[in-house]
């Protein structure tokens, strides 16, 4: 992307002060979700914008600056709308910084497979002066479809240039760049055309402008006149609060003769007019082939999208998910484990004795960092690999039919479908999911969706399942993790119900969803957003959870010399709490301490754990050499692959030596039974919040009252279900 | 333990408790969100 566009002749006259090629040109990039906004900024910045296959990811906007032919441009994405009415927080992200802002262009892009629905925001962007180019995006699918696009006719009806892209495959972009850096030099020649609403809007139109030109100058200077001008016939309330504009006495002769023709809602009237602006311009320059043959994705919702099947074809997706999930990764899982206890505490030692380090020291970092961080980084694998085929779900567009084949579920409940999408992201981190409640209009829904969202079972929750399901659970594994996935959403489906029948009373708004085609997504962009969202992981072991095992080390050995963990600090507080886990089966300290610390994030369940049972040196085992241990680990990640690739292709794996499994797992296995250790990851699943996720509730929300909500019915509702399932599983006879 | 251990050791605290403090309460975490734009809310 390197063309040089501007010819010297251009640009002479419009120097004014300073440099043009310094001028940092700001783009808006607008458009309906899932048009491809995002991808298109992604592929021509590079910048690595969340790009999910639904609507309502981009909640918020982002910036790209780059450089392009020798000039700055600074891409702005604003949240994907459907329209610049103010109903919803993406709605009002976007057309405030339009008004507000006022790029220099703004570049809207189109899904060309989406012709219609598409154009009705283009209309409305049109409406506010500012020069417009159009990324015809998506534009070889509907290639592909057989739909002709008349580009050049789309440029003389509106006024505005267009350009065919294709984000995914990178292609026009250049072009796109080229005709930004033309338009912007020369606006005034890249005006978007009025567009004519019809006799009685316009009549009514100019009368409200003649009035206000003499009433209010100045806001006519400060924004864009026409759009101003329809907002006023609109009845727009926050634009009349935002500009005092209540108490117009000249508005209601404007309306009167609009009313009268069309009736009392005028907004409606609006509507119709850019609909039918769109459907018939649509109309003029899109010729799809007569015979349309029934879609893939038509094909593959049918089935999917089926009312009886949908439910349990999700389920189906879930498990598969976790069985994938845990074949591929769990080798990768028990190599980094054996690295841990072995090789990596070895060199611990080997580096520090010789500094002349106190043996307390070594202690620490064997005891502590290693086995805390390195219990948590065990479990690296297993959350890349769940990432990876979340994103394959979402990217596929999959998720945003799992949305919808929940609604009814969520209607029960008094929600609708789109609130399913904050908890869908909740399964990676329960923080953006509670972040995209602000997707949803209502904010009775934004609450009540952010209060369930901490009930869908995060990552971070996985290396405490994983631990557990291995050592107790080792056949049964997916369908054992994937039961506590389950179990969360039945149970957010509950809370929800006794939430709307006492805090948040009211009924369930109706909502369109937008159901993208399906689509195979690249490997770079499944790669991409799998280290998007799997990165933190590596980043918390990297912070708190290597200074909490600092801190949990030293709590385990204070006062100082203590000759029991039991009678250290940490040992002493979980044991003032294991009484209250004594009906749900775990009530040691052990347990109990690792919970406490656990509320900072749920994976120091485990580190904490690791650092308790952390075995005793053995000084009579033989220690290998350096070359010894290099060649173990080449080896036995050699063994990991070979594992890992016969168990997704089902061929026999040899079981498990005794001498091969983890001292944790060892250790849980004389603490524990199955049935108290499926109770103990009922808890972890169910209690309290992290504390990330409780500041985000407060950031959201503004106000402690929810977090605490939360929190406190998270932890009862987690003491309960976990004694169910214990003393329940006990009267059934599956074990104390 | 010795003088210099406990100095050590309390850097060591102390240096954990500073971690804490600088992700947990100042940058509020780690939001696990893709583009940052929720910590930078």
């Amino acid at each position: 992307m390197s063309t040089q566009l501007k010819r010297k002749e251009e640009l002479e006259g419009e120097v004014m002060a300073g440099s043009v090629a310094e001028r940092v040109i700001t783009v808006a990039v607008a458009g309906n979700p899932n048009s491809g906004k995002s991808t298109l900024i992604n592929a021509i910045a590079g910048t690595r914008l969340h790009v999910g296959n639904w609507a309502g990811v981009t909640v918020e906007k982002k910036e790209a600056l780059f450089d392009f032919g020798g000039r700055k441009i600074r891409l702005v994405d604003l949240p994907g709308t459907y329209s610049l009415s103010p109903y919803s927080q993406e709605e009002i992200v976007a057309r405030d910084y339009l008004v507000h802002q006022r790029p220099d262009l703004i570049v809207n892009v189109v899904d060309a497979t989406n012709l219609e629905r598409n154009l009705y925001l283009t209309v409305q962007i049109m409406e506010l002066g500012i020069p417009v180019v159009m990324a015809l995006n998506i534009y070889d699918e509907a290639q592909a479809k057989g739909y002709r696009i008349d580009d050049k006719g789309i440029e003389q009806m509106l006024g505005i240039a267009v350009v065919p892209t294709s984000a995914t495959k990178r292609s026009g972009l250049d072009e796109l760049l080229e005709t930004v850096l033309r338009v912007a030099d020369a606006p005034n020649q890249r005006v978007p055309k009025k567009l004519n609403y019809g006799e009685d809007i316009e009549v009514a139109a100019e009368y409200l402008a003649k009035s206000f030109r003499t009433s209010h100058p100045a806001l006519l200077e400060r924004y864009p006149q026409r759009w101003l001008l329809l907002k006023l016939m609109e009845q727009d309330s926050r634009v009349m609060d935002e500009l005092n504009l209540q108490n117009l006495d000249f508005l209601d002769p404007a309306l009167h003769h609009l009313r009268r023709a069309h009736g009392e809602d005028i907004e409606s009237i609006m509507a119709d007019a850019r609909y039918s602006l769109a459907s018939g311009l649509t109309r003029e320059v899109l010729h799809k082939p007569e015979l349309r043959q029934t879609e893939l994705t038509e094909k593959i919702d049918k089935i999917v999208l089926n009312r009886f099947l949908g439910i349990p074809i999700f389920m189906a997706a879930m498990w598969l998910l976790f069985k994938f999930t845990f074949d591929l990764s769990a080798p990768f899982g028990a190599w980094l484990g054996a690295m841990t206890e072995g090789p990596f505490k070895r060199w611990a030692s080997a580096l520090l004795t010789p500094l002349g380090a106190p043996d307390w020291t070594v202690s620490l970092v064997n005891d502590g960092v290693i086995a805390g961080v390195g219990s948590v980084i065990v479990f690296v694998p297993v959350i890349f690999a769940m990432m990876f085929f979340i994103t394959f779900l979402e990217g596929s567009g999959y998720m945003a039919r799992a949305a919808f084949v929940m609604d009814r579920t969520m209607h029960a409940i008094g929600l609708h479908g789109k609130s399913f999408i904050p908890m869908l992201l909740g399964f990676g981190c329960n923080v953006p999911g509670i972040y995209a409640t602000r997707t949803l209009e209502n904010p009775k829904d934004k609450v009540l969706t952010a209060l369930l969202v901490p009930l869908m079972s995060c990552g971070a929750r996985l290396p405490v399942y994983v631990v557990f399901v291995s050592a107790f659970f080792p056949n049964n594994s997916s369908t054992v993790i994937w039961s506590l996935y389950v179990m969360g959403i039945l149970l957010a489906v509950l809370m929800g119900l006794i939430f709307k029948k006492t805090l948040f009373r009211g009924e369930a708004p109706m909502f369109i969803m937008e159901l993208p085609p399906y689509r195979m997504p690249s490997m770079h962009s499944l790669c991409v957003h799998t280290w998007e969202k799997g990165k933190h992981f590596l980043y918390k072991a990297g912070t708190y959870i290597f200074a909490v095992s600092v801190l949990v080390w030293f709590l385990l050995n204070l006062p100082w010399g203590v000759e029991h963990k039991r009678d250290s600090y940490l040992g002493q507080a979980g044991a003032v709490v294991a009484p209250v886990f004594q009906p749900i089966g775990f009530g040691t300290w052990e347990a109990a301490s690792s919970l406490i610390s656990g509320v900072i994030a749920k994976e120091i369940v485990v580190g904490t754990m690791g650092e308790i049972y952390a075995p005793k040196k053995d000084e009579k085992k033989e220690v290998p050499t350096l070359q010894e241990d290099l060649k173990e680990i080449g080896v036995s990640f050699g063994a990991a692959c070979s594992k890992a690739v016969k168990t997704l292709l089902y061929l026999p794996v040899p079981e498990e030596k005794e001498e091969d499994r983890s001292s944790l797992k060892l250790a849980l296995q004389g603490v524990f039974t199955p049935l108290s250790s499926y109770a103990f990851m009922v808890f972890v699943l169910l209690y309290m919040p992290c504390v990330v996720a409780i500041a985000a509730m407060r950031q959201e929300f503004g106000t402690w009252k929810w977090a605490v909500v939360g929190l406190g019915y998270q932890t009862a509702l987690a003491w309960c279900a976990a004694l169910i399932v214990y003393q329940g599983g006990r009267l059934l006879g599956l074990g104390g | 333990m010795g003088i210099a251990d406990v100095i050590i050791a309390a850097l060591l605290v102390g240096g954990a408790c500073y971690i804490l403090y600088a992700t947990l309460w100042k940058k509020k975490g780690c939001c696990g969100c893709e583009g940052g734009s929720c910590c930078k809310k």
